[in-house]
């Protein structure tokens, strides 16, 4: 059988984290393909919606990434992104989504390092917990 | 709709871990891709062309490319689109380079994975729009707050530069604490006769307008185009009329302490803070006097030959438009009071940092000769403590006041220089000289002047007698130190000055956790504020020396000068926008905006007053999080819409 | 016990006042324990009005519910201001939709009610099933509901009809009102709403178990948004298509989808009334979820809703120091 290989959502923020997984690149620095990037120009733009959608559409698993506090292009998009993703990650929990399929990280933009062992780490974690399908929509109307 | 899709090999950068012949084949097939092509370097003068021919021959109206991060080349392909007359808004980067074939070995996976990449970007690509770089005009005025050394360089370097300025001050002088210095570390040159030349020429410059006793209390507006009220309080002497005689002085009955000296030397009710201030021109503070109340006392005004004083004279609030402001609200020194420890307030030889500096200065209370307050006497050993309330994160402030060990360095030389044959005395935790001449200045001290240096924190300061007992450990023998001494002076350090945080939150300026302005980035972006068009200068943003507020200023004057020198501004292309039809007005969104840019309007819906979030576009800066926060997705973020993010989360998702 | 003649009496006053348009209260429904919202617009209007412990309804929804239809040239806003019959969680609802500038607070004229909880029509439903006539329900001073059925007196305990937001209810006194009827309720004992910790203690797969039975009922019926005094978004995001958060079939999926994010946008608003969940026909307990994100909501960010006009909302602030312990 073949493994399973997770897809994964990542919403990251243009000045920090998407940076920061191009420096990653420019490193050369080898991590899991499952992390497939959304660019945003802040977390503060993550509608907590977007991960019930993209866990409703295939996703196994959805990243959020964001300026670690403090540093926020935007000053303080990151803090409303916290608080926003708290709320509906344990709300998640609690109707029986797996914690490791949300997940927010900061990665600065010159934490290529860190990003790339974000990646390792989600990926594993859901590699064992399986596909998504508690919410997933059957394509059919 | 036609979209052409290009894809980058980069030599051998992409290619080599992605089929790029078979993503070109398979793009073909996705939705309203007219033509998709690949290229060796996309980047290329001729990889250029080739999408400019598509552009032509296909008629295209979106475009897509595969290749490095749009950090790399996003501007370079929207200048393509633009060549061709194509919005640049209408093209989609897929970062295929360091987010696929440089971090994964696997070309199959690789391939896969640039494949889902291009897919949600063709979709997206699909519900593009073009979008509007806008423009707002510019007033070509700045806004100087702060008249110390910081706010005189800003509004000197503007004025000089051809801009008008106006320059509010809160006290009745220009000059701020640099006023009150006697020398300057490294070069001991005199305070005063570097500044007041400097102040001299903020009075006469015609392009500066100089509002002393006032204070700004609101600000409206975005770049370009501010709005601020400035409060103006009374002087009750005409400024113009005064001529500095002094005749007003001897029939004052009323005594007060001199703040310019702190405190060691009285006053009259109306007076001028020192012979060299700016406005030149006396003033009566309506604490001290008599009232204000010609039925008590007139006894100026009856003396003063000009006719320039008027207890009459009102508040009043002036409305100016600007199109750059500069913050250089200074710093005010630590409370001193704080300090119990140090014996501040009950042993009345200790005296603080700034205190000293009028004592020693020739200008001050005693006329430049060192005496101490108590009784007078010319003191044979002085100790200066240094780091009084910096770097103590258990008490006081946390961080380093950066300016300390060089002003007690100074006030040690100071002394030593006037007072041969006395002792002075540094206790310091480090030596912190980093500057140009710093370091010298400090052997010079330490070497040549003989002033003594011991490392260590003093832990008690006790009066005995007519001396002062300093008890403390001297860390690098280990052993502890006790010693008297004749006067003690505190090197107190630096805070934000009082009202800069009102200051702040009238701008909707952030402040860091200490109470200093924080500025947009702490390395890149040192002057710049997170408002367009404001900037910082000198110690409001945290400690700083004369010569670093100096460079400061003179870099916010440019930077307002970079604004003040354009007609119109370009603003932000993707914005967030408002469907009224769906706003209910609640202003979460408002609420999440870090900038202030939306406003709550009250419109006239079918002849019902509703309440609509309206986006000041000029002030947006785009980062989406009020289209986050709103509760039915009546806010959206042009370029980055609801339905362009679901639709690359479908793509992805595979579904 | 709530004084009915006085009720009425501040109603009729109320109505009189030039600058009010109609008064909103309850009136007794057509049968069993049913009771309606009762408009009065006159002072003889008032005299159907009632209240009782079956009163459950949150009333706060009419003021939001008014739909405003174009106005013809010349015609001139209706500027009078509303009365509603206010218990503590309705008054609550009233104080969140100000803060939420839904409302203003000049608009309305609240009359409160110090609220001893109230009867859960479910409960009481199943326990005297098939009423086909109107039924008196009374509350005595020994905690237990006096019903008259037929010429039959019942004695019931209250708590075996009290609604379960109402056993752990910390607000049943208005936060917000004009007058108040009678004296406040004194808070004596809280039960926790434990139902939450009970699921939260278990397993994931359990969790979901649990829910995906109810989600899997779900008819997407929109009661629940309905009878909710804060949903009030001119478009609900559940109707728009473009873009389409959540289809329109009715499967697993998109229940959950639907359910998560009703649950989500009461974030920090929610006000327990629990009307959702009374009128839900398949009897999702959406009360959990609403309590669940309180209780977070309350130890995450020390937050409550409904209690402050002034409050800013939950998710247009935050503390540097908010807890980040899931964050990586």
């Amino acid at each position: 059988m073949e493994e399973f290989e997770p897809n994964i959502i990542g919403f990251l923020c243009n000045w920090c984290s998407y940076a920061g997984a191009d420096l990653a690149g420019t490193s050369r620095i080898q991590y899991p393909p499952n992390v497939k990037i959304i660019k945003v120009m802040c977390s503060g733009r993550v509608n907590p919606m977007y991960v019930v959608n993209a866990l409703q559409q295939g996703a196994d698993g959805v990243l959020i990434g964001g300026c670690h506090p403090g540093d926020c292009h935007y000053s303080r998009g990151n803090y409303l992104a916290r608080r926003r993703i708290a709320v509906m990650k344990r709300l998640l929990e609690y109707i029986g989504i797996e914690p490791e399929r949300v997940r927010m990280t900061w990665v600065s933009a010159a934490e290529g390092r860190k990003f790339a062992e974000v990646v390792e780490e989600i990926t594993k974690d859901i590699k064992k917990i399986g596909p998504m399908k508690k919410i997933r929509r059957e394509n059919i109307w | 709709m036609k979209i052409g899709v290009y894809v980058c090999e980069c030599g051998s950068n992409i290619a080599s871990t992605v089929d790029v012949d078979k993503i070109v084949e398979e793009a073909k097939d996705l939705p309203n891709v007219a033509v998709s092509r690949v290229y060796k370097y996309m980047c290329s003068d001729p990889g250029q062309e080739l999408i400019k021919n598509d552009i032509d021959e296909y008629d295209l109206d979106k475009i897509v490319v595969a290749a490095c991060s749009p950090r790399m080349h996003e501007a370079t392909f929207r200048s393509v689109l633009e060549d061709k007359g194509l919005n640049p808004y209408v093209l989609e980067i897929v970062n295929i380079r360091e987010h696929v074939s440089w971090v994964n070995s696997d070309k199959d996976k690789g391939t896969e994975k640039s494949m889902a990449l291009l897919t949600g970007a063709v979709h997206r690509s699909a519900l593009m729009k073009p979008l509007e770089r806008k423009k707002v005009g510019v007033i070509h005025t700045a806004l100087v707050i702060g008249g110390g050394i910081a706010g005189i360089q800003a509004a000197l370097d503007i004025a000089n530069m051809g801009y008008k300025t106006t320059l509010v001050e809160k006290t009745s002088s220009i000059g701020g604490k640099m006023s009150q210095l006697d020398k300057t570390f490294p070069t001991l040159d005199c305070s005063q006769c570097i500044l007041s030349p400097k102040m001299v020429e903020v009075n006469r410059h015609p392009n500066i307008k100089l509002l002393s006793l006032s204070e700004v209390v609101a600000v409206d507006g975005y770049v370009g185009n501010f709005k601020v009220k400035i409060k103006r309080n009374p002087r009750y002497v005409i400024e113009d009329k005064c001529t500095l005689c002094g005749d007003c002085l001897p029939v004052c009955p009323v005594i007060a302490h001199d703040e310019y000296n702190q405190g060691f030397s009285p006053r009259k009710a109306i007076y001028i803070s020192y012979p060299q201030a700016i406005p030149a021109s006396f003033i009566i503070n309506p604490d001290d006097c008599l009232g204000i109340d010609p039925l008590i006392c007139t006894k100026c005004k009856e003396v003063c030959g000009p006719e320039a004083i008027d207890f009459d004279m009102q508040p009043e609030i002036i409305e100016e438009e600007f199109g750059a402001i500069i913050v250089a609200t200074g710093f005010a020194p630590y409370p001193i009071e704080n300090i119990g420890e140090y014996g501040y307030g009950t042993i009345h030889d200790v005296i603080s940092g700034l205190d000293y500096e009028r004592i020693v200065s020739a200008s001050g209370p005693t006329e430049g000769k060192i005496l101490r307050p108590s009784d007078g006497k010319i003191p044979e050993t002085v100790v200066f403590i240094h780091c009084a309330g910096s770097r103590d994160p258990s008490k006081h402030l946390p961080y380093c006041s950066k300016i300390c060990c060089m002003y007690s360095t100074k006030h040690a030389l100071q002394y030593k220089h006037i007072v041969h044959n006395g002792t002075a005395i540094n206790f310091y935790i480090d030596i912190r000289t980093a500057g140009k001449d710093y370091e010298e200045f400090y052997q010079r001290a330490a070497e040549e002047d003989k002033v003594i240096y011991i490392r260590g924190k003093v832990s008690e300061v006790l009066k005995d007698g007519n001396q002062i007992l300093i008890k403390g450990v001297d860390t690098l023998s280990g052993e502890t130190v006790e010693l008297h001494a004749d006067m003690v002076v505190l090197a107190t350090g630096i805070t934000p000055s009082e009202g800069t945080k009102e200051m702040a939150s009238l701008m909707n300026l952030a402040v860091d956790i200490n109470g200093f302005i924080r500025e947009a980035h702490p390395k890149l972006k040192p002057i710049d504020t997170a408002i367009a068009g404001i900037f910082i200068a000198g110690t409001a943003t945290g400690p700083k020396d004369i010569p670093d507020t100096v460079s400061q200023a003179s870099g916010a004057a440019s930077k307002a000068c970079g604004i003040l020198s354009q007609d119109e501004l370009e603003i932000e292309a993707t914005v967030a926008i408002v469907d009224d039809s769906l706003c209910r007005g609640c202003g979460m969104c408002a609420e999440a905006c870090p900038y202030s840019a939306i406003e709550m309007q009250v419109i006239n819906q079918y002849g019902h007053s509703t309440r609509i979030a309206y986006v000041n576009e000029a002030m947006c800066k785009g980062c989406g999080s009020c289209a986050a926060a709103c509760l039915n997705g009546a806010i959206n973020q042009l370029g980055y819409t609801d339905s362009q993010i679901l639709a690359l989360i479908s793509a992805l998702g595979g579904d | 016990m709530v004084d009915l003649k006085n009720l009425i009496e501040i109603t009729k006053k109320i109505v009189s006042r030039e600058d009010v348009r109609y008064v909103v209260g309850y009136k007794k429904g057509t049968y069993g324990f049913q009771i309606m919202p009762a408009f009065a617009y006159t002072p003889e209007d008032a005299e159907d009005f009632i209240y009782s412990p079956v009163c459950s309804k949150n009333l706060a929804v009419y003021t939001i519910l008014e739909e405003k239809l174009p106005l013809k040239r010349g015609e001139e806003e209706d500027k009078r201001k509303i009365g509603v019959v206010v218990k503590g969680c309705d008054s609550r609802a009233i104080v969140q939709i100000i803060q939420e500038k839904g409302l203003k607070r000049e608009d309305l004229v609240l009359i409160g009610i110090p609220c001893k909880g109230v009867i859960e029509p479910k409960k009481i439903e199943k326990m005297f099933p098939n009423q086909t006539d109107l039924i008196d329900v009374i509350e005595n001073d020994n905690s237990e509901y006096i019903i008259n059925i037929g010429g039959k007196t019942h004695k019931v305990p209250k708590n075996e009809l009290l609604s379960d937001v109402c056993k752990s209810c910390e607000f049943p006194n208005p936060p917000l009102y004009d007058v108040l009827l009678g004296e406040e309720v004194e808070i004596t004992e809280i039960e926790e709403f434990s139902k939450i910790d009970e699921l939260d203690e278990k397993h994931t797969e359990d969790k979901w178990e649990y829910w995906k039975r109810h989600f899997e009922r779900c008819i997407r019926c929109y009661a629940c948004r309905e009878a909710c005094p804060l949903c009030y978004c001119k478009e609900c995001m559940a109707d728009t298509l473009n873009p389409q958060w959540i289809r329109r079939s009715v499967n697993l999926s998109e229940n959950a989808a639907w359910n998560i994010m009703r649950a989500y946008h009461l974030a920090g608003r929610c006000v327990s009334c629990g009307e959702c969940e009374r009128v839900c026909p398949v009897n999702i307990p959406l009360m959990e979820l609403n309590k669940k994100i309180e209780r977070d909501v309350k130890k995450m960010f020390d937050y409550t809703s409904g209690l402050d006009e002034e409050e800013k909302p939950l998710f247009g602030m935050f503390k540097p120091d908010d807890p980040e312990d899931f964050i990586l």
